[in-house]
Parts: C-alpha cells; sequence; structure tokens
C-alpha cells in the first residue's frame, strides 16, 4: 500500500549504479560482479590492462551489450534488473540520460560537423534553431568555431573525437561515458581531447572514462578504479590509488607505466 | 532495304527498349532492397527461402526466365499468353535484376562498421532512422560503381526480349537481318547499344559524382 511511485525505482541517489554485474563470452568471464556508483559532479576513471573488461562494463552501462546478471540503473530507475532489460520504452527514455565518446568516434562521415551534432535532438523534437545555436555554442567550446560546415573527413583525429563529445553533450545527458577516447589518436592529438575533457570536470559533468593516460587519470578524477580480469581490484582516490596502491596486482600494472 | 530505312525501322522500337529499361529499374531497385533485407532476416526460414530464389535467379539463364515468366502460365494453367509482352519482359527483369541487386545491396551494408549503428543507437536514433538516415546513404554511396555495372549490363540484355518476340529495337533489327540476309542491323544495334550506354555511363557518373561531397 505505501510502496513508493513505482516499484520499477531502486535504493540510490547515484546518477548510475551497477550491482552485481555479470557478463560472460561464452566460457571467458569478461565481467564477474561488478558493482559501482556514480555520484552527480563526480569524474570516475577506469584503468587496467587489455581485457579486463573495461571498455565491455561501459557498452553494458550504455545498453550496447547484453549483460548476463546484475542490475544497472539510473537515478534510482532500472535499466537492467537481474541481467532482464526494462522494456524498450524505459530504455528509450533512459538512453538520453547518458552519451558514449567512441574510441573510433563514429562519427556520420556524410553528415556535416553541425549536422553530426543537431540531428539526434532534432528527431526527438527540439525545436531546430535551439538545438542549433547549442550545437554552435559547443563547436566553438570545442575550439571548432568555423568548421561546422566540414565534413569528418578533413578534420584531423582530434578534431573528430572533439566533434563527438560535442554530439555527445548536445543531447544533455547527466552522465557521460569514454571507452579510450584517445587511443586511436595520434600521441600529440591526444592532448587536445584531454584538455577538453578536463574542461568539462571543471565544470562538474558527470563522467565515467576508460583510459590509458594515467597522469591524466590522476589528475581529473575523483576516483579511480583499477579493473583486471573482470574484476574491480581496487578502487578509490586517486592519489591513494596511483601513489600507494594496495594491491600486488594494481602495483605491477602501475609500475609499466612508470618508465 | 536502305540503311537509313534500316535505322529509321530498327528506332521504332527504341521506345520499347527504354520501357524495359526503366521500368526494369524502377521495380527491380527497392525490389533488391526488400530481398536484400530478407536475405539479413534474423529469421533463418525467410533467410534461406531468400537465398535459395537468389541462386535459381542467379544460376540460371536470363532467357530461360523470360521463356518461363512469359509462356509458363500456359504450360501451367492453359493461360492465355499475353499480348502485351511487356508486361512478363519486365516481371523477368524486374525479378532477375532485383536478385541481383539484393546481393549488391547486401554487400554494402554489410561494409558499414557495427560501430555507426551503435553511435545512431546510444544518440536515441530508432532502427528505422537508423537504416534510413546513418545506414542507406553510406550504402548508396558505396554500391554506385557496383551498380553501374548492373546498369550497363541492362541496358545489352533488353536485347534478350527477342526470345519472346517482343518488338524492342533488337528483335526488330533481327528480323530485318533475316529477311535482308544482311549483317548490317547488327551493326546498327551495335551501335544503338553503345550510344544509350555512353548515355547512361554519364548519367552514373554525375550521380557518383554529386555523391563525393564526402569520403
Amino acid at each position: 500500500m505505501n510502496e513508493p511511485i513505482s516499484a520499477e525505482r531502486g535504493s540510490t541517489d547515484s546518477i548510475l549504479c551497477v550491482r552485481g554485474l555479470q557478463k560472460s563470452f561464452g566460457s571467458l568471464r569478461v565481467l564477474r560482479d561488478i558493482s559501482l556508483e556514480v555520484d552527480k559532479g563526480n569524474v570516475v576513471s577506469i584503468i587496467g590492462p587489455s581485457g579486463s573488461g573495461k571498455s565491455t562494463l561501459l557498452r553494458c552501462a550504455t545498453f550496447l551489450e547484453q549483460a548476463d546478471d546484475g542490475d544497472i540503473l539510473y537515478d534510482g530507475r532500472y535499466a537492467l534488473r537481474g541481467g532482464v532489460w526494462a522494456p524498450r520504452a524505459e530504455l528509450t527514455q533512459l538512453r538520453r540520460r547518458f552519451g558514449l565518446v567512441f574510441q573510433n568516434f563514429q562519427l556520420f562521415p556524410h553528415y556535416s560537423v553541425l549536422k553530426n551534432i543537431t540531428e539526434a535532438p532534432i528527431l526527438h523534437g527540439e525545436d531546430r534553431d535551439r538545438v542549433r545555436e547549442r550545437a554552435l555554442a559547443l563547436i566553438a567550446k570545442m575550439g571548432l568555431a568555423g568548421k561546422e560546415n566540414a565534413y569528418p573527413y578533413q578534420l584531423s583525429g582530434g578534431q573528430q573525437q572533439r566533434v563527438a563529445i560535442a554530439r555527445a553533450l548536445a543531447m544533455n545527458p547527466e552522465i557521460l561515458f569514454f571507452d579510450e577516447p584517445t587511443s586511436a589518436l595520434d600521441p600529440e592529438l591526444t592532448g587536445e581531447v584531454l584538455k577538453v575533457i578536463r574542461q568539462l570536470a571543471e565544470e562538474k559533468m558527470t563522467m565515467v572514462v576508460v583510459t590509458h593516460e594515467m597522469p591524466f587519470a590522476k589528475a581529473v578524477s575523483n576516483r579511480v578504479i583499477f579493473m583486471a580480469d573482470g574484476v574491480i581490484v581496487e578502487q578509490g582516490d586517486p592519489l591513494a590509488v596511483f601513489d600507494d596502491p594496495k594491491e600486488e596486482r594494481t602495483k605491477q600494472f602501475l609500475r609499466v607505466f612508470e618508465r | 532495304m536502305s540503311l537509313l530505312t534500316m535505322i529509321l525501322k530498327m528506332s521504332e522500337g527504341l521506345g520499347k527498349t527504354c520501357a524495359i529499361f526503366f521500368l526494369t529499374l524502377l521495380f527491380s531497385l527497392p525490389l533488391g532492397m526488400l530481398v536484400a533485407l530478407a536475405r539479413m532476416s534474423r529469421s533463418r526460414v525467410l533467410s534461406a527461402v531468400t537465398r535459395f530464389f537468389i541462386t535459381v535467379l542467379r544460376g540460371t539463364p536470363l532467357m530461360l526466365q523470360l521463356l518461363a515468366v512469359t509462356y509458363g502460365p500456359y504450360y501451367l494453367f492453359g493461360a492465355a499468353v499475353s499480348r502485351n509482352k511487356l508486361i512478363p519482359v519486365v516481371v523477368a527483369f524486374s525479378i532477375n535484376y532485383a536478385a541481383y541487386f539484393a546481393e549488391i545491396y547486401r554487400g554494402g551494408i554489410e561494409s558499414i562498421p557495427v560501430g555507426q549503428y551503435e553511435a545512431a543507437q546510444v544518440l536515441g536514433y530508432t532502427r528505422f532512422q537508423t537504416f534510413v538516415r546513418i545506414i542507406l546513404p553510406q550504402v548508396i554511396k558505396r554500391i554506385m560503381p557496383s551498380i553501374t555495372n548492373e546498369v550497363v549490363t541492362l541496358v545489352k540484355d533488353t536485347s534478350m526480349a527477342f526470345t519472346v518476340s517482343y518488338q524492342e529495337m533488337f528483335t526488330i533489327g533481327k528480323q530485318i537481318a533475316n529477311s535482308q540476309t544482311s549483317f548490317m542491323p547488327f551493326v546498327v544495334a551495335g551501335v544503338f547499344y553503345y550510344v544509350f550506354n555512353a548515355l547512361v555511363d554519364a548519367a552514373m557518373g554525375r550521380i557518383e559524382k554529386r555523391l563525393d561531397y564526402y569520403k
């Protein structure tokens, strides 16, 4: 009788809550009982060796990959409950709460920069002129003013990734996921992308960043999660994890980056 | 018979040649997309059945298919052979070309990286919006050279309609060649097809150029 408004609400105040996430590809267990919460305004970095399940975690959180078991909640609303997706209409709504920036940008090559950014919000019924205004502001913010009519192939990798970030931001997400946003870039171009992410962190954008850029993770995050073999080995304050790791596996991993 | 008379007589059939050509494109281009989608369907049965029909249509001569569509109803049900042969000719051509287009479409669709679908999905595009707005335009650009190839072949294949005595340009030319015991009508036909295809090439080239604004 005194149930809350909807039984589909979980009991958490964080923007994203993942509980007991399990995922296997065949006999390979990629995610083993992963739980994490992301609070508003926080930046969480996920580090770890390749194959540790970082990207799969992001893909599950963004509904691109089916998890076998566990819960995923956005703002306390279930997207995944016990390994079962919420109804399609609910997922469609929840999808609006997050954005995802891919390693390979995945811009639409046949659209101009501007259209890449504006089409989705317009398809969602937003006012054309307002979306356009917002997009132009985002383009300027990304340091790409004057590039709005360029096509992706005319841009450098770093510029393309900044367009991809603008495209995600144009949806006004509450949380933004980055899947190794600089891994496909030439080394001299990573800086410009990291700078943009850092700026977003200063503006208190909630973000989850899978990255191999250790100094960046250390400088920008509120929390660092170290994953290996599908489990969260260690997590906490970036200074603690980087400078004084408790787990042998973490020390081993970080040692590689010391040189 | 003078060369000029020959050319004029054969020109009378050009309208019908064009009718086969344009009507076949009109029906087979969209039909091919439906066939491609059926071929890629998650339903195993639909996919297998479609695949079987494609192998039949690509594995047997177009000439045979023309004869089957035109005279099959008569032999099977005793139905009268329609006097207007344009209908069976266009039906046979459209089905045959749809099978080829379907495989071109399929190749194109499967060549688009899965990340494009994922990006669209995360941005909230519906599956239909994703296909129509994101995937299809890229597919069309990629497959244009293959489509041009088929269209050029279609121009020449229209001559196959002579097997069911449809009075298009080549059929008329063949009749003249027989009655005059002359090879000249075939030379004229060759020139006609060459010019036709030069126009097709130019038109397709323009379309490809218009799609050149991105890579």
